[in-house]
């Protein structure tokens, strides 16, 4: 048998076991809505820690982590540094979404945000901007897939191939089993890539250089730029350090903001798995030193692969590795693109009927879940289209989403902590900031210290958040305290909102300490 | 740790968190030399807080649920978040 024929019964395998897993996961939840979108509410620690994890950790970790590290050097440092600062606040946040849930019935971040702000506008426009934020983002995933196929298989097996058989399989666990397949293979995945990631990075430096010291004494010597920030730009050009810092804040706010993520708090247990998930989070996240350390192996790799984000891969059939363990690389690579791409397929489902469609027609629940698994399909096929074309501008779409995506959070601050709030104010919050990101997505040279534009949208978007919400009628408070309480505020006992910590975007509580924590960031 | 001062100190480390990664903080180690565990001074920098992370939300975690427990009775959460005594509890006890 010939090598990649030997690879391709071992990514085989592994596929298979994912489907067998995926397909397991969902014989015990529930045929409803609930069930399917939030599984029956029922993840608990391990599943979420691994959903968490390899949600967050994409292709765009798995391959372009490695891809940034090896062309831009210290630039990549911001992918370590924004997860911690995004996740710490979850740890109040994510419990308080999650009760919410339970008590209201929401399952997605629309309905969240239109509960409080009761506006059918609001919940159709959320969604529009989720699913038009997730095509491009399955897209990388499902080209990431197909790219580490076709390279291990010495080309035998074309991008279209790879990328369509992954992503069968995805479409069958997600559509038969909602979100309990998504929880399963994750964990199951996650184990996988962080196991491959780690292996990986220790073995190639020792391969290639000696050991990880030798390895950036050598780096040091040659290419000194690139192990400072902020690092190079996508030219090789000095990266600004206004672009690096709002890099790092803005996905730090977007990162619980995806929709996909967000709603996951949705599916925990209970508020102690949420809290725990977050406390365990950073562990995850020192995974991708190991991934930056495969990156900077191949910096002075005496050959360079045609794109940089196929450096891994590249490195991978350049250092005559055991075959096993091109194998195993290959599962570890499609475990992240897929353990990334199934969330969003399926967030894409629930968020399209859910947020688009409910507000607008009545369905009955079979034909909600229906709906779902249409638009998981339709999303698959839309995005299989695109991740056959040969345009790089996807990446710059996938930032852009940033920018679009972390302009929720200020709405979601605003329903769970700040009671003056109102519909009027969230509505012109969100539009203002939206426009003012896409107005400094297609005009780059305006942005002031190079900002990510995501970053100048909120700046945008707070202001006028408040002064809104300050000169439009005060909500009904009854509506408020059902909303936040379940029940009538009782005399003279105030509860003690705004005071918790993660009451960011809350102007009344100036008196705690809130800083580092707002849609400000800093 | 009270209840309170880890609070605190988690808000404290937020802060300093996103000033020592981001522009100026992170100019206060952005050297490759010492390097420390094979790794340049500046990802050493980024990881070391990035485990401190950890911990802080650790010691966090810890804290509030010392507190939650005895007040809610319900140590898997629940609705606990919103039944703590909150304001009223007295500072400093532990």
């Amino acid at each position: 048998m010939e090598r990649w024929q030997l690879i391709t019964v071992i990514i085989g395998a592994y596929l298979a076991l994912t489907l067998g897993i995926g397909l397991a996961a969902g014989r015990k939840t529930s045929d409803s809505v609930t069930g399917f979108v939030a599984g029956d509410r029922n993840f608990g620690l391990l599943v979420m820690y691994f959903v968490t994890g390899a949600t967050v950790f994409s292709a765009f970790a798995f391959l372009g982590g490695p891809g940034w590290a090896y062309s831009r050097g210290a630039a990549a440092f911001y992918i370590l540094a924004y997860g911690v600062l995004g996740m710490a606040p979850w740890y109040y946040v994510g419990p308080k979404v999650a009760e919410l849930g339970r008590r209201r019935g929401y399952v997605t971040q629309a309905q969240l945000v239109s509960g409080r702000f009761e506006s059918r506008f609001l919940s159709t426009f959320i969604a529009a901007i989720t699913v038009l934020a997730f095509i491009p983002y399955i897209t990388l995933q499902m080209r990431g897939a197909g790219i580490v196929i076709e390279s291990v298989t010495d080309g035998n097996i074309p991008i279209w191939v790879g990328a369509a058989v992954a992503y069968g399989i995805v479409l069958i666990y997600v559509l038969s089993s909602g979100v309990a397949a998504v929880g399963w293979t994750n964990t199951f995945q996650g184990i996988f890539m962080v196991t491959i990631a780690w292996a990986l990075g220790l073995y190639l430096p020792f391969r290639l250089y000696g050991g990880v010291g030798p390895m950036f004494e050598a780096i040091g010597e040659a290419r000194p730029e690139l192990l400072t920030a902020p690092g190079l730009d996508g030219a090789g050009a000095p990266w600004s350090w206004g672009a690096y810092s709002s890099a790092i804040l803005v996905s730090a706010i977007g990162i619980t903001m995806w929709p996909h993520i967000f709603m996951k708090a949705f599916a925990a247990r209970s508020d102690e798995v949420l809290r725990r998930t977050v406390v365990l989070f950073p562990t995850f996240q020192l995974f991708l030193i190991p991934v930056f350390l495969i990156g900077f192996a191949g910096v002075l790799f005496p050959e360079a692969p045609e794109v940089a984000d196929s450096i891994l891969p590249f490195m991978i059939m350049e250092t005559d590795l055991p075959t096993l363990v091109v194998g195993l690389f290959c599962a570890g690579a499609l475990s992240a693109s897929m353990s990334t791409g199934d969330a969003l397929l399926h967030a894409a489902g629930s968020v399209f009927v859910e947020d688009g469609l409910g507000p607008h027609v009545r369905l009955s629940e079979k034909r909600q879940k229906w709906l779902m698994q249409v638009v998981v399909l339709v999303s698959g096929a839309i995005a299989y289209y695109f991740a056959l074309d040969e345009d790089s501008s996807l990446v710059l779409l996938l930032l852009t989403a940033y920018g679009i995506i972390c302009q929720l959070a200020p709405g979601v601050i605003a329903a769970l902590y700040w009671r003056r709030a109102t519909t009027r104010g969230v509505v012109a919050g969100l539009l203002s900031g939206t426009a003012t990101a896409l107005f400094f997505f297609f005009q780059p040279d305006l942005k002031p210290f190079e900002l990510h534009e995501g970053i100048l949208g909120l700046l945008v978007h707070v202001p006028v958040l408040v002064l809104v919400s300050l000169n439009t009628t005060r909500q009904d408070s009854a509506h408020v305290a059902a909303f936040l309480h379940g029940v009538e505020p009782e005399d003279g006992v105030e509860p003690e909102d705004g005071v918790e910590p993660g009451a960011g975007v809350a102007p009344e509580a100036g008196a705690e300490p809130t800083a580092g924590q707002g849609p400000d960031g800093a | 740790m009270s209840r309170r001062n880890a609070r605190w100190l988690f808000v404290a480390f937020l802060a300093a968190y996103t000033v020592a990664l981001t522009w100026p903080g992170m100019l206060v180690a952005n050297r490759i030399e010492p390097r420390i565990l094979g790794l340049p001074l500046s990802f050493f920098w980024v990881a070391l807080w990035v485990a401190a992370g950890f911990f802080v939300l650790l010691n966090l975690h810890v804290a509030e649920n010392r507190e939650r427990e005895p007040a809610g009775g319900e140590p898997d959460g629940g609705d606990a978040g919103r039944r703590e005594p909150g304001a009223q509890t007295p500072e400093g006890v532990d």
